[in-house]
């Protein structure tokens, strides 16, 4: 049995949401304006924030082969949102197991390869200077990055432990699978793949090619937002999201 | 005691300037800074400095470093290579391949064995953990470092001892299908190795494994620290206690006809620290995996926060404590030994009485905008004056 620190929210159809490159904050109102469309069920990864992470735990397999228990252990059909790192695991998920799922929604998801061999897609989170890194991740830096001086020692801790667990499963290569790509057709269910207009770690074009390497998905572009529109447009970005769970 | 020469062969010759704009002068320096002439009269003078070591009975010690200002020794084994042919008598430590960074820990040992053979059994092999530059530039994961550094060491070890054909090797994080290095090693069962490493749980495990500890630059009060870790966990493994020749310490030395010299020359060293150090967060406090996560929050902020408690982060302050640092300072906490031979020598013993008696000296005598000429004066001031009168 592996432990999972789980958020929850919210009643009605079920849905699995994967945070990205940090765990969601249980303050944060992304989370309760979901809630209102859907049950939310929003654990933290193993090695990010108060999920313990098993010692032979370290690659991406496993934890889509622990998420892949975790849908196959729930009564119904599940809808399932990722964030960014959550979203390639969204994806791989949806690749396995689209039977299980009612609804994918890909958010400035990570996890695929597009361009040629000499052009990054995704931003190097991990070797680029952190204040590239904040330019490139916010709309509105200034607004919303993080104020580290402002931050409880708990709060800096659990930053720095999801950065470790980020790194161990999505440093090589840099936060996405060589293989994914060509298995994205495999995806059956209904999928809306939302992306911040000013994400600069992953740009809205490869969102776009994303999109369209999942049969009939729909790509959609949310307004001033980087790469956490989830925490920059969180009202926008549940909406959405509920408004696709009624089509 | 015996004597080993270190030169990182630094490139200092990048204009102020752009050295200050730069926020790292690892990982991320464009090599256009690099001029390839200039360079190699480096590599000459570096390697004429190791062929007088070999005439005055001074051993020498080949590191490497990557993408940066600080060592133009990209690759230790090729350097071996010259040094085992070129040296006739000392011998020569690898201090050493950053094995971490590595994909094939088998291709480094088929090249310690070549080096030791070439010699004729002269080669040391010490192993180094990497840091957060080389992650970059190695390309390699920063976290699970040390975890690999273990099992690189445990499949070097293997490779170089194991006589009777192919083995395979399905480890955590290498697999290999059918290792059998050719030569194997000249000195048996394989040379003597040794770690550089001020981390005590890092000292324990080499006091288990009988390996030498050699501290670089880290002054009295880790180095104790270590060495006591790795006495306890001998004895506590109900193992011998280790003879001094365990042991080694890594200073900036410099021995001069006057104090005066010895100090204003020797102070050229600590270019090392206030220039070569200089690297970005990115590589340094913020790269995953060097700080235990509570550890942490004082890397992230820019005043300590109330009431936040003495937690002191043990990556990045403490490398970032040792820029600025003038000769003075250097000289009392045991990172630079400078003087007249008398003062080198009162020096040394003194650090000797601090941490116990150890057999290795490595002396990083030169680097920064030292001259090859300085370099060399120093080098034989030291054989000829301090090393004889130094504790067998």
């Amino acid at each position: 049995m592996i432990e999972l620190e789980i958020q929850r929210r919210g009643a009605g159809r079920p849905l699995l949401l994967l945070h990205g490159l940090q765990t969601i904050s249980p303050r944060a109102p992304f989370l309760d304006l979901l809630g209102r469309h859907a049950e939310v069920i929003a654990p933290s990864h193993p090695g990010f924030g108060g999920s313990p992470r098993p010692e032979d735990f370290d690659s991406i397999y496993d934890l889509v082969h622990l998420y892949l228990e975790l849908l196959e252990g729930l009564p119904d059909r599940v809808t399932l949102v990722g964030l960014s790192f959550g979203g390639w695991l969204a994806a791989e998920l949806a690749v396995t197991c689209s039977h299980r799922l009612d609804r994918l929604v890909l958010v400035d998801a990570l996890g695929i390869k597009i361009g040629d061999r000499e052009s990054r897609d995704i931003l190097d989170i991990f070797n680029t200077s952190p204040a590239e890194v904040r330019r490139r991740s916010w709309h509105d830096a200034n607004a919303w990055a993080l104020d580290f001086d402002a931050m409880s020692d708990d709060e800096l801790v659990r930053y720095h432990r999801n950065r470790e667990a980020l790194c161990l499963y999505g440093w090589h290569p840099c936060l996405y699978n060589p293989q994914l790509r060509r298995w994205l057709p495999r995806i059956t269910v209904p999928t809306l793949v939302l992306w911040g207009a000013s994400d600069g770690v992953v740009s809205p074009a490869y969102g776009r090619h994303y999109a369209e390497l999942i049969p009939g998905a729909r790509f959609e572009l949310i307004e001033r937002a980087g790469h956490h529109p989830e925490i920059e447009q969180p009202a926008t970005l549940a909406d959405r999201i509920g408004a696709f769970l009624k089509e | 005691m015996q004597a080993w020469y270190l030169n990182e062969n630094p490139y200092p010759f990048v204009p102020p300037d752009v050295l200050e704009r730069a926020d790292s002068v690892r990982a991320s320096l464009p090599n256009r800074y690099c001029d390839p002439r200039v360079a190699a009269d480096l590599f000459q003078e570096a390697l004429d400095e190791y062929l007088l070591c070999d005439d005055i009975g001074i051993n020498v010690v080949s590191n490497e470093h990557h993408s940066g200002i600080n060592c133009l020794f990209g690759a230790s084994p090729l350097i071996l290579g010259i040094l085992a042919r070129q040296t006739s008598r000392v011998r020569i430590l690898s201090l050493g391949t950053l094995v971490t960074v590595r994909q094939d820990p088998v291709r480094v040992a088929e090249e310690y064995a070549t080096a030791d053979v070439i010699s004729r059994g002269r080669l040391e092999i010490g192993f180094v953990k990497s840091g957060g530059t080389e992650m970059a530039s190695g390309n390699m994961n920063p976290v699970g470092n040390v975890e690999r550094f273990w099992e690189a060491i445990d499949l070097i070890l293997k490779a170089l001892t194991h006589q009777e054909g192919p083995f395979s090797w399905e480890g955590k994080h290498y697999t290999h299908r059918h290792v059998n290095i050719w030569p194997r090693p000249w000195q048996q069962p394989h040379p003597p190795l040794w770690a550089a490493t001020g981390d005590p749980e890092t000292s324990a495990e080499l006091g288990r494994r009988g390996m030498v500890n050699v501290l670089v630059f880290r002054g009295a009060e880790e180095t104790v620290r270590a060495w006591t870790a790795y006495r306890k966990a001998r004895a506590e493994a109900g193992m011998p206690a280790p003879g001094p020749d365990r042991f080694g310490y890594a200073a900036f030395v410099y021995t001069g006809d006057t104090d005066e010299e010895g100090v204003r020359v020797g102070s050229k060293l600590l270019w090392f620290l206030n220039t070569g150090l200089k690297s970005a967060p990115q590589y340094t406090k913020f790269l995953p995996g060097q700080t235990r996560p509570e550890l942490a929050p004082p890397l992230y902020r820019t005043s300590p926060a109330p009431g936040s408690g003495n937690v002191r982060a043990a990556v990045g302050r403490a490398a970032a404590a040792l820029v600025g640092i003038d000769a003075e300072q250097a000289m009392a906490r045991g990172l630079l030994f400078a003087g007249n031979p008398d003062t080198v020598c009162r020096q040394i013993r003194e650090f000797q009485a601090k941490v116990g008696p150890f057999e290795h000296l490595v002396l990083a005598s030169r680097s920064g905008f030292m001259t090859h000429a300085e370099a060399v004066k120093g080098l034989k001031l030291f054989a000829k004056e301090v090393l004889p009168r130094l504790p067998e």
